[in-house]
């Protein structure tokens, strides 16, 4: 009894925390996943080289820098949303935004915006393809047939985004040099003594 | 039950700890389930010819589509089977003789050298044409007598080289069309030129020359859409297949106007014109053709209702006694599940 209420419990939690899951919005009324982050330890130069590393490079196939100043990276990006139950699935559609990254000496705080929702339909070669060109904004206000799928679409977006944003601010937090040392560790079997 | 637990968790850990060594993605499954009711007004089963939603005042099936797509690194395959009567003796070929098997919509395996370079072998659908098998791909759930004709599927070897997001070319070697394996060797070449000059507008230019329905032939095809609104899509299907030595072929071009009249709710015409090709003194059958459909979108699941009128002054129709008749029509209601 006590496993069963325990169970209950937990689940319960589960859905709590997947249903506080949602965007904020901005001034102009549009969904933004925003962050600033306190970072002492960096240098507002090394912080602004690893941004414009994070969009160039590691983000090469699905970011474009739009603009970077000493103090600011623009850039537009997508990202694929799949709805994936554990290992199964397909890609749903995919998601454009807008990033903005700003610095500031001890601090930087970077957001996404602009969300537009393009759909997938899977093609004749089984292969999973943009319907359209033309992006459905994702604050939209779904008709009653559409409801539950859209929720889908932006309870899996911000999941996303959520992923993105930790992934970013651990890019920056990490020092790619000092990493890129560290060697695969090297075992000898001649000697065993 | 501990014991269990554990090997449950040790096996879970494995299989992450392999997830993030490798570059390799999920196994993708997707497919479709369809079925449909459908009348015709002369009250006579398969008096349009075109293919599948063939019988009258019945509850029937379409098929199910079980498609698994798996990529590790730059290599990837696609496996894609149908049962039911759409995806079994409706469609060409039948896996085994008799309509009671499976039909393989494609299986195939793909190879990325580059990021625009890539080889691709198989059995795959058919580059040609607007419509295809699959009603998850279709707009209407009847299907044009352009469709019908040409090709379903060809297997082959076939390289795809992009320039850019505006322009690819593939080029190919196949077998005759809808074999698994070539009856007249690997007898045809194709290929297709994508071009997409404005955002929302994507054209194919394809050309299949070699052993194909009736014989040798060359088909010539055009397939475009051009999403202009966002609510307003023009799609358009022109083709011509000459059979070499006077055997025949057809032409015909085909209009889809679409407009999304609500959240979820899409109206569409198709407008077909279609002609066999005449064959010596024996003149071919001209075809117009109107088919006004709505999809009514609710999550993964479509409703699709239909009327269709067909006109031939060949009249290669019934009426309600059985004597031949210049038009035809028909209302279909079909639901199809896309998962």
């Amino acid at each position: 009894m006590k496993y069963i209420l325990l169970i209950l419990l937990i689940t319960i939690s589960i859905d709590l925390s997947a249903q506080q899951k949602q965007f904020a919005k901005d001034d102009n009324g549009n969904f933004i996943y925003y962050q600033v982050v306190d970072s002492q330890s960096l240098s507002k130069d090394t912080l602004l080289q690893r941004a414009k590393s994070f969009v160039n490079v590691v983000q090469k196939k699905t970011m474009k820098a739009e603009s970077i100043t000493d103090t600011s990276v623009l850039a537009k990006g997508t990202m694929i949303i799949d709805k994936t139950i554990l290992v199964v699935g397909h890609p749903s559609g995919e998601v454009s935004y807008n990033f903005v990254f700003e610095v500031r000496k001890g601090k930087y705080r970077f957001w996404l915006t602009d969300l537009l929702f393009i759909p997938y339909q899977r093609d004749r070669y089984g292969n999973f393809v943009a319907t359209t060109k033309i992006g459905v904004p994702l604050e939209r206000t779904p008709g009653k047939l559409g409801a539950g799928a859209w929720k889908d679409i932006v309870n899996s977006t911000y999941t996303k985004i959520e992923k993105f944003g930790e992934d970013f601010k651990r890019y920056l937090a990490t020092d790619r040099v000092e990493k890129a040392k560290k060697r695969t560790e090297t075992i000898s079997t001649k000697k065993w003594e | 039950m501990k014991k269990l637990l554990t090997a449950i968790f040790a096996m879970a850990g494995t299989t992450c700890a392999l997830a993030q060594e490798t570059t390799t993605s999920p196994l993708e499954i997707s497919g479709s389930v369809d079925t449909y009711f459908k009348y015709d007004f002369a009250k006579k089963a398969n008096n349009i010819t075109t293919s599948f939603a063939s019988d009258h005042n019945s509850v029937s099936l379409g098929m199910i589509d079980i498609a698994l797509k798996k990529k590790t690194g730059k290599a990837s395959f696609v496996g894609e089977l149908s049962f039911g009567p759409r995806g079994q003796s409706q469609s060409i070929p039948d896996a085994a003789a008799g309509g009671s098997s499976f039909h393989i919509q494609n299986l195939y395996v793909n190879y990325d050298f580059t990021d625009q370079f890539s080889m691709t072998a198989g059995y795959m659908g058919t580059f040609i044409g607007y419509e295809v098998i699959s009603p998850v791909g279709n707009f209407n759930y009847s299907t044009s007598y352009l469709f019908t004709n040409g090709p379903f599927q060809n297997a082959g070897i076939k390289a795809t080289y992009k320039f850019s997001d505006k322009v690819s070319l593939m080029a190919g070697v196949f077998n005759d069309w809808n074999v698994y394996s070539a009856t007249r060797g690997v007898s045809a070449v194709g290929g297709q030129l994508m071009v997409a000059p404005v955002e929302g507008w994507t054209a194919y230019l394809n050309v299949l020359s070699g052993a194909g329905a009736g014989g040798y032939g060359t088909i010539e095809d055009l397939t475009t859409s051009y999403q202009i609104t966002k609510e307003f899509k023009l799609g358009l299907n022109a083709a011509n297949y000459d059979i070499d030595n006077d055997g025949g072929g057809y032409a015909g071009a085909a209009l889809y106007p679409q407009y999304a009249v609500a959240d979820g709710v899409i109206l569409g015409l198709r407008g077909e014109y279609f002609k066999y090709k005449d064959v010596g003194p024996v003149q071919g059958v001209k075809y117009t053709a109107v088919t006004l459909t709505a999809n009514i979108k609710s999550g993964g699941l479509t409703f699709i209702p239909e009327v269709r009128l067909d006109h031939s002054g060949d009249k290669p129709f019934f009426n309600k006694s059985g004597g031949a008749a210049p038009n035809a029509g028909q209302f279909s209601l079909a639901a199809v599940y896309a998962f």
